[in-house]
């Protein structure tokens, strides 16, 4: 266990002393200020602003959404009219309760939970180098002729990824309150989110709110970083790590779209990776479940898995 | 002097592909003694050492260190081994001292003491703060030494590990591991193709040859000061008498012929009745020259001087 602490310590540090790891955050940060700058200046946080009359503006925009539902009622769309019996009710909670709809530094920090995306290309370039790196060095033959057994070297290695990822988003989300707050105002920071289920308006902790959209960001995260690791230990080849990754991460709903009209396309990976169709969408396939995805994602997480573990263990290192 | 044998390699084979690159290999490496690997390019140096480690999967036979099977025991094996393969690669854009640093964690038990005695024994003081991007090849050399001792192991193996030292670094490094083997009863197995190195700096020689161990001697034995067939070069005033006389002695030995001397290969015990027939022709001696034969005649003449396989 000692050793095995002592192995990520190895890794973290060989992570945090490459140029490449702070160009990468660096990017990110400077990211998410001009996030913040373009937030202000037209952006969604620009028309969201709390005005006094906020209580007017929504009783105004109850009354419009109130004609268009009954006009879509009458032709019988479902879809959209949930939609808009969501936002009127949303807006009549907001009036009952005072709670003036406020863009603010939650706002931003949940609009821009999307860099979580970000994160993940990071990750993945850290995870396809972190094996083929040593290959590509020559460092692998100094690393493996310890008394520690190979797996131990891998797990530290991938534990090692997983903890330069969840450093990663704190230093998103941390960023992302800073500048959020800045451009913003760090005003209500105790408001709600409000949810919405069963046509009933619930709220919602709102750091809450924004973890469980981390989590499901995060899913994708997992699962392309797992899959860049078995590249990279497999190929050895932290291009072609990276490449194969990224073409997959954003080629891969696409994928699933083509394939839509097979059953089978509900095993494959890019149809189970966005979780959040089963709370606020519709899933690729009729009648799939979380449960069901969460079944397919995990199948895959210990496939890639066995599959990094299996040809590090077994191959000649001969670099 | 101990003898206790502590690397074995046992009928070791390696095949690749379809290709038999080791070919039953045995050998031991002792306690206290600097075993020489010696061997043309390609002739399985790189890949024996790369087997020893557990690298790479060896086909078939064994090696054991200190009694343990790199293969069925690996951590015990390896806990007592040391060294570099190939090139010593560290990470670049670490300093020596975190790459040592590195290395110390993987063992558990290293104090910061050890490392900075290390570093001083390899002389790297001055730079060991530095990041090794900015490194010589022989600094990184003496990096790639102080790794394989650190954990004071009592087999080191080193591949080729005088490449990229100067005159002084070799003579340094030679003496650190004659103290290793002799005060600290170290086994040590170095690989070269510099002959006149391994003639200085081993106790044992091995030679390897297209995957083959074609012969193991002491470096004493090797050098066989009894040797009695060499080449003997007269100085004369006159070498076509010289030549002459001589061809007449031997009909089928060649001579070799400069302007003022003649030489040939000949049993020793025979120079007095050269030197009598000469002055009997009238031919003036004015200095005679025996030829050792060197490591490298030897060696040559084992590997029948052949190149790359
Ligand atoms: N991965 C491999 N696949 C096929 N052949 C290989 C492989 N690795 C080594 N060889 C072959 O094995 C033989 C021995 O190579 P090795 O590197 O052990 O030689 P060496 O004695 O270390 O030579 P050098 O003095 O040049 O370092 C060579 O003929 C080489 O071509
Ligand atoms: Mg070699």
């Amino acid at each position: 266990m000692r050793r095995m602490l002592n192995l990520i310590q190895n890794e973290n540090m060989k992570i945090y002393h490459q140029m490449s790891t702070y160009i990468m955050l660096g990017l990110m940060i400077v990211v998410v200020i001009a996030g913040g700058f373009i937030s202000t200046n037209g952006g969604p946080g620009q028309q969201a602003t709390t005005n006094s009359d906020w209580r007017t503006e929504l009783t105004e925009q109850n009354t419009n959404l109130q004609e268009t539902l009954k006009g879509i009622q009458s032709q019988g769309i479902a879809v959209e009219s949930a939609q808009i019996e969501k936002l009127i009710k949303t807006n009549n909670y907001r009036l009952e309760h005072n709670l003036p709809p406020e863009y603010g530094v939650w706002g931003f920090v949940t609009e821009f939970s999307v860099l979580v995306d970000l994160v993940s290309l990071f990750v993945i370039i850290i995870a396809a180098g972190i094996v083929a790196g040593e290959f590509n060095t020559g460092t692998i033959k100094l690393l493996l002729i310890r008394p520690i057994k190979r797996w131990k070297v891998l797990l530290s290695k991938y534990i090692a990824v997983l903890w330069f990822a969840f450093v990663a988003l704190i230093l998103l989300f941390v960023a992302t309150f800073v500048v959020g707050g800045i451009f913003h105002s760090f005003n209500g920071l105790n408001q709600p989110y409000l949810g919405y289920k069963n046509g009933n308006v619930t709220e919602i902790n709102m750091l809450w709110h924004i973890f469980i959209n981390y989590a499901y960001a995060c899913v994708n995260l997992l699962m392309m970083v797992t899959f860049a690791f078995m590249i990279s230990a497999v190929f050895r080849n932290n291009t072609l790590a990276v490449g194969i990754s990224l073409f997959l991460m954003f080629t891969g709903n696409l994928l699933v779209g083509l394939l839509s009209n097979y059953s089978w396309v509900k095993y494959i990976l890019f149809a189970n990776i966005n979780l959040t169709v089963y709370t606020d969408g519709t899933p690729v396939v009729k009648g799939m479940t979380m449960t069901f995805s969460l079944m397919v994602l995990a199948v895959y997480f210990i496939v890639f898995n066995l599959i990094s573990w299996y040809v590090f263990m077994k191959r000649d290192v001969a670099t | 002097m101990q003898t206790k044998p502590v690397a074995q390699f046992k009928n070791i084979k390696k095949r690749i592909g379809s290709k038999l690159i080791i070919d039953d290999i045995s050998f031991e490496v002792n306690a206290g003694e600097i075993f020489g690997f010696l061997g043309p390019n390609g002739a399985g140096k790189t890949t024996t050492i790369r087997m020893l480690f557990g690298l790479i999967s060896i086909s078939e036979g064994e090696i054991s260190v200190n009694g343990f099977s790199i293969t069925d025991d690996f951590e015990k094996a390896i806990a007592g081994m040391g060294g570099i393969v190939e090139n010593p690669e560290m990470y670049k854009y670490l300093t020596g001292y975190q790459n040592l640093v590195h290395y110390a964690r993987m063992y558990g038990n290293l104090t910061k003491e050890r490392i900075d005695e290390v570093v001083a024994l390899v002389g790297l003081e001055q730079r060991i703060k530095d990041k090794v991007k900015t490194y010589s090849l022989g600094m990184r050399q003496r990096l790639g030494l102080a790794q394989a001792i650190l954990h004071k192991p009592s087999l080191i193996v080193l591949d080729e590990p005088t490449n990229g030292l100067d005159p002084a670094g070799i003579h340094e490094f030679r003496m650190h591991l004659r103290q290793l083997a002799e005060k600290e009863n170290v086994a040590v197995l170095v690989s070269s193709h510099l002959l006149g190195e391994m003639e200085l700096m081993c106790d044992r020689i091995g030679i390897i040859q297209n995957g083959k161990l074609v012969d193991i001697q002491t470096v004493n034995d090797f050098l066989a000061k009894d040797e009695v067939v060499m080449r003997v070069t007269f100085t004369v005033d006159d070498v076509i008498k010289a030549k002459a006389c001589l061809n007449k002695l031997y009909k089928d030995q060649d001579t070799i012929v400069k302007e003022t001397s003649i030489s040939i290969l000949m049993d020793t015990v025979r120079i007095p009745d050269i030197v009598t027939a000469f002055v009997h022709e009238e031919i003036r001696v004015s200095g005679i020259d025996k030829e050792t034969q060197t490591l490298e005649d030897k060696f040559l003449k084992i590997t029948g001087g052949s190149g790359i396989a």
